[in-house]
């Protein structure tokens, strides 16, 4: 019976371990939950417009780092987004246009003056080198149409009180991802951390978000994280000047603005 | 063989070739098919119709333009590239190289206009004198001469401005154009020629006023012209060009004065004029999983508007007048591990079909840049891996299916520093002596180039 106090701590302590994602909600109300936080998230994610200044400095396993800047405009939810690199030389000019959600993705070389369309095989491709993908990039709202989202209880991330969901890829929707999970602060909905998985169910990347400020009634990641944890590099991406109050000129997401 | 020395030293008004490009030193750089000279985009010289022509219209852009760049606080950025190079061509090896500054200079005055130039400084060293019978089978031996020099030159290679209002883009000024969506051929290119060695290398400005119109969704309309006194011999190009789901499309149709040189008259120097109509599309998509493109050109000859051809004989007009087509069909795709892997097949109905029947005429125009490619069918294949930090290991190989030669080129390519790419690139030729590659034997290319 000496034992009894310690097994019943320990009990205590598996049962409040295993609620920290287990929760008690009937498996219908946590499917309603998953998909209003996914629904809040993308909302968030994919406002109507942006454009925004911003730095990419990829550091590879080496150690070795590289900063790029670059401008980039959004519009439709996220569904369509144009992004110019302006620094450094060897890439000034060269830019990247991408329609329905980066299903169709062209890109602009000055030096030859050319715009080429890639193929949807190029989606998931490196952008410039980094840790983030065209699809990365350009999702818009793939987390709601291409994902089963599942509420798996609410855990602490970064110091924050999160929602956290998991999205199971739906197959026939080809999606980025076969597996994600993601945290969401409780309070506003904003994204805090986000682990991608491969087919093996291995965490092959994290996106960290912080540094989130409100920037006219929405929370802003001003500095974002992805982690490559098999190629031990990371790609730091932060924003230095945003707003969501820019309105795209009409045909703004064309081949035309792509060269300007 | 006066006539065909000065063909290459001298770019004489009344030589002119394809679609308002003169005969130049650039053009006559063997870069095309000679696999030590890489980069056949470098421009010697301005492709003017005449020396007085191309002085009168640059001058009327820098008196035009420069003020305007001046006071728009202008950018300056550019790049310099160093290479050496090295080939073993017969008994013989060879060291060349140059040395090359890009200065551009662009200025927006306002949020409508963009004023942009650019300026090539080349140095050459090493051997800078050619024989072009060295690279055409059968006339190695002969003890022929067909010099080209390569001499330190300063280009103004573009300089133009564009306004943007609602309704369209207006380019006026040299400017580089790039039409097409293959890779390492473009059947609806009437501007550029490529060098299979480094086909995503810069194209030389043209002189053009270019009306680019957006319409409904990826629709829009893109109008080239470059005019002379006479509209009928202007060249003139239209696309219409649009995008289905993930399919783009581009319909076209040109109209430009080309060149034959009916070497078999005896009479190399009159190049017959010609007008070259061309009608032809492309499009890039998808399909299983593959970039897939495909672009056509077909090509009518009309002599009408030139008059007779005084030096045509029953034998030559016909040759000089058959429609031809041209097309190539490509594909590619990116790996799971990165690898990325392109592939091309082209045919060119103007080309020659057996290699016993080239012609000497046949050589100069494929080094020219007259025609896309000396015969009729090739291949061309691109792998890359990106292999290590900033590293990446590449190689090109490119064949002619008619004559049974081509050339394998492996690359390491690495990225130094933010700025600063260094590269080497190796090449090795195969199939017998008589043949379009198999003459050369190998070559190595070291490549520094860094931007400001």
């Amino acid at each position: 019976m000496k034992h009894l106090p310690l097994m019943l701590t320990l009990g205590l302590a598996i049962t409040l371990q295993a609620s920290a994602f287990a929760n008690p909600l009937r498996p219908d109300k946590q499917d309603k939950i998953a998909v209003e936080v996914v629904k809040a998230v993308t909302e968030i994610m994919t406002p109507d417009n942006m454009k925004s200044t911003g730095t990419q400095t990829i550091t590879t396993s080496s150690g070795r780092k590289r900063t790029f800047e670059f401008d980039s405009y959004s519009g439709n939810k996220g569904e369509r987004t144009l992004t110019r690199y302006t620094k450094p030389a060897a890439i000034r000019g060269q830019a990247f246009l991408t329609l329905n959600n980066a299903d169709d993705i062209w890109t602009y070389f000055p030096r030859t003056k050319r715009v080429r369309k890639l193929a949807s095989h190029a989606k998931k491709q490196k952008v410039q080198g980094s840790d983030f993908t065209y699809e990365d990039m350009g999702g818009g709202d793939v987390f709601m149409t291409k994902f089963t989202p599942k509420y798996l209880g609410d855990q602490e991330k970064n110091g924050e009180l999160c929602w956290t969901i998991e999205l199971i890829g739906i197959e026939a929707e080809d999606p980025p991802y076969p597996k994600i999970v993601m945290w969401a602060r409780k309070s506003d909905y904003a994204p805090v951390h986000v682990d991608y998985y491969d087919e093996n169910n291995f965490n092959t990347k994290s996106l960290s978000l912080t540094d989130i400020q409100n920037i006219e009634g929405i929370p802003t990641a001003m500095k974002m994280e992805m982690v490559d944890h098999q190629e031990r590099s990371r790609t730091i991406m932060e924003t230095l000047d945003v707003t969501y109050e820019w309105e795209p000129p009409d045909n703004f997401f064309s081949e035309r603005s792509l060269k300007k | 063989m006066k006539s065909i020395n000065r063909l290459c030293e001298d770019p004489s008004p009344t030589l002119r070739i394809n679609s308002g490009r003169s005969i130049s030193r650039r053009s006559c750089d063997p870069g095309g098919t000679i696999i030590a000279s890489a980069k056949r985009g470098r421009a010697f010289q301005a492709r003017e119709d005449n020396l007085v022509n191309y002085v009168s219209r640059v001058s009327v852009l820098i008196l035009f333009l420069l003020p305007l760049l001046i006071f728009a606080q202008p950018q300056f950025f550019g790049y310099f590239e160093s290479e050496a190079s090295t080939m073993a061509l017969g008994s013989e090896t060879y060291t060349y190289g140059f040395n090359k500054l890009r200065l551009d200079v662009e200025a927006r005055p306002n949020d409508h206009v963009l004023i942009g130039a650019n300026v090539n400084f080349e140095k050459y060293w090493g051997k800078t004198t050619w024989n072009v019978y060295d690279f055409i089978p059968g006339y190695q031996d002969l003890g022929a001469v067909m010099n080209i020099a390569l001499n330190d030159t300063i280009l103004l290679d573009n300089m133009y401005m564009r306004l943007r209002f609602p309704f369209a883009d207006l380019t006026v000024g040299r400017q580089q154009l790039s039409p097409g969506v293959g890779y390492a051929w473009n059947p609806t290119d009437i501007f550029n020629t490529k060098s299979l060695m480094d086909p995503s290398y810069e194209q030389t400005g043209v002189p053009a006023i270019r009306v680019e119109v957006p319409m409904v969704g990826r629709f829009s309309i893109d109008a080239v012209v470059d005019p002379v006194e006479d509209w009928d011999k202007s060249t003139k190009q239209v696309w219409f060009k649009g995008g289905v789901k993930h399919f783009d499309f581009a319909l076209t149709r040109a109209e430009y004065t080309w060149y034959q040189i009916p070497l078999a008259t005896g009479t190399y120097n009159f190049g017959t004029k010609v007008e070259r109509m061309l009608m032809g599309g492309s499009i890039v998509g998808e399909l299983l999983g593959f970039g897939v493109w495909a672009e056509y050109g077909y090509n009518d000859l009309d002599l009408s508007i030139y008059g007779s051809c005084p030096t045509c004989t029953d034998y030559l007009l016909p040759l000089l007048t058959t429609p031809f087509e041209e097309w190539v069909l490509g594909l590619d795709r990116t790996f799971d591990n990165s690898l990325y892997v392109l592939a091309e097949y082209f045919h060119n109905g103007y080309g020659i079909a057996r290699k016993e029947a080239l012609s000497l005429s046949d050589y100069v125009y494929a080094f020219e840049g007259v025609t896309h490619s000396l015969m009729q069918d090739y291949t061309f294949v691109y792998i890359m891996h990106p292999t290590f930090d900033y590293v990446s290991l590449s190689a090109i190989a490119f064949a002619n299916l008619n004559d049974n030669s081509g050339v394998i080129s492996p690359m390491l390519e690495w990225n130094a520093f933010q700025n600063t790419n260094m590269s080497v690139q190796g090449s090795l030729a195969w199939g017998e002596a008589d043949t379009e590659f198999g003459l050369q034997d190998w070559g190595l290319i070291l490549n520094v180039t860094s931007n400001f």
